[in-house]
């Protein structure tokens, strides 16, 4: 404690710059100035011509202004106080940029039956992403609980808010949304559906195969190299390769079966290497202790040695969750009506719309699951062996 | 209570514990030393069957080890490690409780017996309960695994260097700790250590091994006194006379009738009240008996002022506790440079002091050492 408080007066004369958000806040400034945040296009499948910033109109400039104030911060301010103005500029930048896309889309395409369509360019890409690494800088140092939660509750309003009254149902993404309706919510749903009953396969296999690993050697060298030379199988190169044994079964080679038995294999190796190495990393003097009080083998597992191997063996799951729906898209080869059948739609037809319409909620979900997933791992961790106490 | 016949763990070429056999009375220590791998961790894993014996027999009361389950076997058998192995994601109240879960406890008597066991140690129930062990300190966590090996009150307790880790100050205290635990539980206990002053300070009887052969097992003053072998002579050092020190606690020397001035208000009028006394010095208290200092009456005498006369001292730098061995008690005055030394409480209060000269006594007493042993009556 003192010497962490001396190390903070030291640094307070001479003021670090925060150069993650730096970077962040030029990211955006430069998504606002140097590309187009929105671009117009004369109907569904030609190329759109840049708008310039003003486009957007007043939260175009709020935007600009919001980017330059979370740079300004990030190289005078510190502390906490700059964690939280860095933090209230990312979420201001997020809103500002929703309510600049959707002004430019209710002025520029506002007749419901006219083909004209403004889409989300390249800047605004680019900006929201400067905007989260700005966020992310900001959480790391540490602006308090309330602010976290109050940037997210912030965030979801503003967001909710845009789509209401701020104009973005005229913008083109959503416009194909209305075109596409029904299948993207079946997409949606058998993307989830698909990745997470393999996840339910792989941690119900790849559990117990790591806790076997862990007892008896020749069962880790077996599990680790199979499961590991699986996962060097490239997911396309593993359908196809699937059809051969599934044929000799007279089973599909296409459809949901090959797809759950793919994403389960690639899911396996981080949750079977992560459960092994968390029971392996467990203190050989708290097992002796556990086994020399009493402790049947059971016990000691339950009781103490899966709480301790708790926290990785979540990660492993965290990782394969994350990665497997990024496969699920793939599976859309096989037939299977993932959100990557959007994806593979809209490239085929030169619909950009509808290819983002796929890839957009497809992050989202990802994003969902990881923050999700490490929330959960938080929850499940005991307070003595959290990595930080917050 | 504990009994090894003839007992044998062989790994492959190596013979770990070779033919042993030894017998441990009940409420005794019995402390396993020997140089470093000659079998002492494995003969005390043996007794609950961590390791399982390559041939012989281990009886625990009067039963075999084998007739019950090891879990069964272990639940009734304390155990700390040098390690401590305590479990990190538990607070220190649910590491305590490990065995009595086990057992089936109600958990009201499980909440209870964490508070005794707490205070047992020496640790403040209400601020150590719901602690990690991540946030103790060495000395913390050994004395928490100390009262985690006795929760359900086991009547055998093992213990492998259980402060074998813990820096030579703490050790010292935790030593002094056990022998007066021990001394009010009376457990049947087996310890291993290789420090030798450990072993003759908590011993009752002493087995000394060598490459997994007993070579001796006796009291520690026979050990002491009539090594078996050469080994066994210098396995136990030369400084025997110092070492016996090591089984003597100062209150069993020490003299409680001391010249003592309360400071009250006047330091000067205090100063020549002592000057009365026939000692050459007085001990100065204040009003709760707490030791400030001293003062010598023969400046006094000599006509110096009372204020020259008067040393202060803080007592947790100059004084021993009752528990503390004479050994340790001789080598702080030696280091002080003084002929006697104050004995206080843990809060410092004056209960008398301990005179090189007493100490010389007990060196010549051929019987004094035995008397304030840390298990009365329970070594000859
Ligand atoms: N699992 C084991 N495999 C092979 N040899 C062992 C094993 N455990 C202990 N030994 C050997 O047995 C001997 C006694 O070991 P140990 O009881 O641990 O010694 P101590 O505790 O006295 O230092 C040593 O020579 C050690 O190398
Ligand atoms: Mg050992």
């Amino acid at each position: 404690m003192g010497v962490q408080s001396a190390s903070v007066d030291r640094q307070r004369p001479r003021r670090r710059t925060d150069r993650v958000a730096a970077t962040g806040a030029i990211l955006a400034l430069a998504g606002c100035v140097a590309l187009p945040l929105y671009a117009l296009r004369a109907n569904r499948i030609v190329n759109g011509t840049p708008l310039s910033l003003g486009a957007g109109g007043p939260a175009a400039w709020m935007l600009l202004a919001l980017a330059i104030a979370a740079a300004t911060a990030s190289f005078s301010l510190a502390g906490k106080l700059r964690a939280r103005v860095e933090l209230a500029c990312a979420v201001g930048m997020m809103g500002a940029l929703l309510w600049a896309l959707g002004f430019a889309a209710a002025h520029l395409a506002p007749d419901v039956t006219s083909p004209a369509r403004v889409s989300i360019g390249a800047g605004a890409w680019v900006a929201v992403a400067g905007a989260a690494v700005v966020w992310f800088a900001a959480v790391h140092a540490r602006p308090g609980r309330a602010w976290r939660v109050g940037a997210l509750v912030a965030l979801v309003v503003v967001v909710v808010a845009a789509a209401m009254w701020g104009g973005l149902g005229r913008l083109s993404i959503v416009l194909e949304y209305a075109v596409q309706g029904a299948a993207f919510w079946s997409a949606v749903w058998t993307h989830i559906a698909l990745a997470g009953t393999s996840l339910g396969f792989a941690v119900a296999i790849g559990v117990p195969l790591g806790v076997a690993s862990s007892r008896i050697p020749w069962v880790r060298t077996a599990v680790l190299s199979i499961v590991g030379v699986m996962q060097t199988v490239p997911s396309l190169a593993l359908l196809g390769l699937l059809v051969v044994p599934l044929a000799a079964l007279g089973l599909p080679g296409i459809g949901p079966l090959p797809a759950i038995i793919a994403l389960t294999v690639y899911a396996l190796l981080p949750i079977v290497r992560n459960t092994y190495v968390g029971l392996t990393q467990v203190d050989p003097s708290v097992v002796d202790a556990g086994r020399g009080m009493g402790m049947s083998r059971w016990q000691l597992l339950t009781r103490v040695e899966a709480p301790l191997a708790m926290p990785l063996l979540l990660e492993g799951v965290r990782a394969a969750a994350v990665m497997i729906i990024g496969i699920a898209a793939v599976v859309a080869f096989i037939g299977n009506g993932t959100l990557g059948v959007l994806v593979i739609l809209g490239w085929g037809g030169q619909v950009d719309d509808l290819t983002l319409l796929g890839a957009v909620p497809m992050v989202l979900i990802a994003v969902a699951a990881d923050v999700g997933l490490r929330a959960a791992g938080r929850l499940v961790t005991s307070p003595g062996i959290r990595m930080e106490v917050s | 209570m504990i009994r090894l016949e003839e007992v044998t763990k062989r790994y492959g070429e190596t013979l770990a514990v070779d033919r042993l056999s030894l017998e441990v009375g009940e409420g005794e220590v019995c402390v396993l030393i020997g140089p470093s791998g000659c079998g002492k961790t494995t003969t005390l894993r043996m007794i609950n069957r961590l390791i399982e014996p390559t041939s012989g027999r281990i009886m625990v009361g009067d039963r075999d080890i084998t007739s019950v389950t090891p879990e069964e076997l272990r639940r009734g058998l304390g155990y700390a490690i040098q390690s401590v192995g305590l479990f990190p994601h538990l607070t220190v109240a649910e590491n305590i409780v490990t065995v009595p879960k086990l057992l089936g406890w109600e958990a009201s008597r499980m909440q209870a017996r964490v508070g005794e066991l707490l205070s047992l140690v020496g640790l403040d129930a209400t601020s150590y309960r719901g602690k990690y062990p991540r946030e103790l300190s060495g000395g913390e966590a050994q004395r928490v695994g100390v009262a985690r090996a006795l929760a359900a009150d086991p009547p055998v307790l093992l213990m492998d260097e259980p402060f074998g880790a813990v820096d030579p100050l703490n050790r010292e205290r935790l030593q002094g700790e056990f022998a007066r635990i021990q001394k009010e539980l009376h457990k049947t206990v087996v310890f291993v250590t290789h420090d030798v002053d450990e072993a003759i300070r908590l011993a009752d009887r002493i087995a000394l091994m060598r490459d997994g052969r007993l070579q001796q097992y006796d009291t520690p003053e026979n050990l002491l006194d009539h090594p078996a072998s050469k080994f066994v002579h210098d396995f136990m050092g030369a400084d025997r006379a110092l070492k016996r020190l090591g089984r003597v606690r100062v209150d069993a020397v020490m003299r409680s009738e001391v010249p003592r001035i309360s400071d009250g208000s006047d330091a000067v009028a205090a100063a020549q009240r002592a000057a009365c006394t026939a000692e050459r010095f007085s001990y100065l208290v204040d009003q709760d008996g707490r030791l400030e200092g001293w003062i010598d009456c023969r400046l006094l005498d000599r006509g110096g002022s009372a204020e020259s006369a008067i040393t202060h001292v803080d007592w947790r730098a100059t004084t021993v506790r009752p528990d503390t061995s004479l050994k340790e008690a001789l080598s702080h005055m030696l280091e002080l440079g003084f002929r006697s030394i104050a004995v206080t409480d843990e809060t410092g209060r004056l209960l008398g002091d301990v005179a090189l000269a007493g100490i010389e006594t007990t060196l010549t007493e051929g019987d004094a050492y035995s008397a304030g042993g840390p298990a009365e009556g329970g070594a000859q």
